[in-house]
Parts: structure tokens; C-alpha cells; sequence
């Protein structure tokens, strides 16, 4: 199987993991086995990233065998991706998610995300987090992105 | 650097979706995406476009569930 990241990509982000990861951070990755053109590579592109720093775990799921996870995941997209802090065998969310093959400029907040939940900072404003926190009702925000 | 994710860390009540748009065109065309960036609140109870600074987004939140009642 060809590799995804190439060489200079894989030494860079090996060194900024290396440098900038605190605590270790899961990635859940949630598959179809049909009509999802994109699976097979996000799983092979995140196993590539997993292998570039040891504070980096990958666990893999498919959507419909493991449905209850999903729906208390709250993932309805494949590929799908949840971002969790890990404590020992503990999962934090932290209400991240990916849906889509994460390539481009996905790609890099992919890298950014797991920095910022390995640190359980958001790194936002004083008066920006208090606000958020003020906030009683659900909120769901869909950040429409594409890879370039 | 997606702020949206960084919001959701704050709350467990805020849950943030990165969505690429080509491989999901029926969710886009639903909330009429035509430039990205683009944020959608609560199913379209409010839209942001471009990238935005830490207040105009959380003003935009604020607003929606406002709207919503």
C-alpha cells in the first residue's frame, strides 16, 4: 500500500507531536463498509498519523455494527472522526468532530485539535470561555470546509 | 485553526462537526453552502461565513439560540 503522507510531511509533523503533545489523545474513527469512497483512505491516513508519536491512539469502528457507540458519539457520518482526551482508559470529549476524509486544510487543524485536546486547553480568550460556559442549551456548529 | 472546535471544548453542551463539503453535497446544498468556511448553527438557525474573530462567532451563537427561543 502506497503512503499517504509524504516524507517531508511525516518529519515535520513527527517533530511538532514530538514537541507540542502534553497528555494522549484518541482518535475514534467511524467506517462503512459501502458507499463511503473515502474510508479506507482516512483509515490508512490516520493509521500513518498514530505511528508519528506514542501519546496518539486509534481505535476503529464500523458505523453499523457498533451503532449504539455511534449514536452516543453522536456520529451520523462516515467517515467520522471523534477527538477524545484519554485518562488511563477513561475518554474525555470534548465535543470535536471530523466528517470527511481530513486532507488539506483539514488536515492540518486535524494536527492543531489534537495539540490543543492534548493540552485540555482551547487556548480562546478569557472573556470568550466564560461566555461559552454560560451556555444552557445545545449548540450545533458545522464548519463547511474543503481540503484546499 | 478551526474556532469552532476550540468553543467546543468549553461547553459539552457545544458540539463542533468539521465537515468536508465535496463528500457530503446533500448536507451543503441543504444549508446552502457556497463559500467555505461556512458555519452553520443549530440546522440553520444561523450562518457564518469566512473566517471570523472569537466575538463574532459567539455573537452569532448567542443569536441563533436567541432566535430559537
Amino acid at each position: 500500500m502506497k503512503q499517504i503522507l509524504p516524507d517531508q510531511i511525516v518529519t515535520q509533523v513527527r517533530q511538532v507531536l514530538a514537541s507540542q503533545l502534553l497528555q494522549p489523545v484518541e482518535m475514534v474513527l467511524f467506517l462503512r463498509q459501502e458507499n463511503c469512497e473515502t474510508c479506507a483512505d482516512t483509515q490508512q491516513l490516520l493509521e500513518e498519523l498514530v505511528a508519528l508519536s506514542d501519546k496518539l491512539y486509534l481505535s476503529v469502528h464500523d458505523i453499523e455494527a457498533d451503532a449504539e457507540l455511534a449514536r452516543q458519539m453522536n456520529v451520523d457520518k462516515t467517515p467520522g472522526i471523534v477527538l477524545v482526551g484519554r485518562d488511563g482508559e477513561k475518554q474525555i470529549d470534548y465535543g470535536i468532530r471530523f466528517a470527511g476524509v481530513p486532507s488539506g486544510y483539514a488536515f492540518s487543524t486535524l494536527i492543531n485539535d489534537l495539540i490543543l485536546v492534548s493540552g485540555r486547553d482551547s487556548k480562546l480568550q478569557p472573556m470568550t470561555r466564560a461566555s461559552l460556559q454560560n451556555i444552557k442549551k445545545p449548540v450545533l456548529l458545522q464548519v463547511f470546509s474543503t481540503p484546499t | 485553526m478551526v474556532l469552532a472546535h476550540q468553543m467546543a471544548m468549553e461547553n459539552p453542551l457545544i458540539q463542533a462537526e468539521m465537515v468536508e463539503a465535496m463528500e457530503f453535497p446533500e448536507l451543503a446544498g441543504k444549508y446552502n453552502v457556497s463559500g467555505v468556511p461556512q458555519t452553520t448553527i443549530n440546522s440553520g438557525a444561523g450562518t457564518v461565513v469566512g473566517a471570523y474573530p472569537e466575538p463574532d462567532l459567539l455573537v452569532a451563537i448567542q443569536r441563533a439560540l436567541k432566535a430559537a427561543g
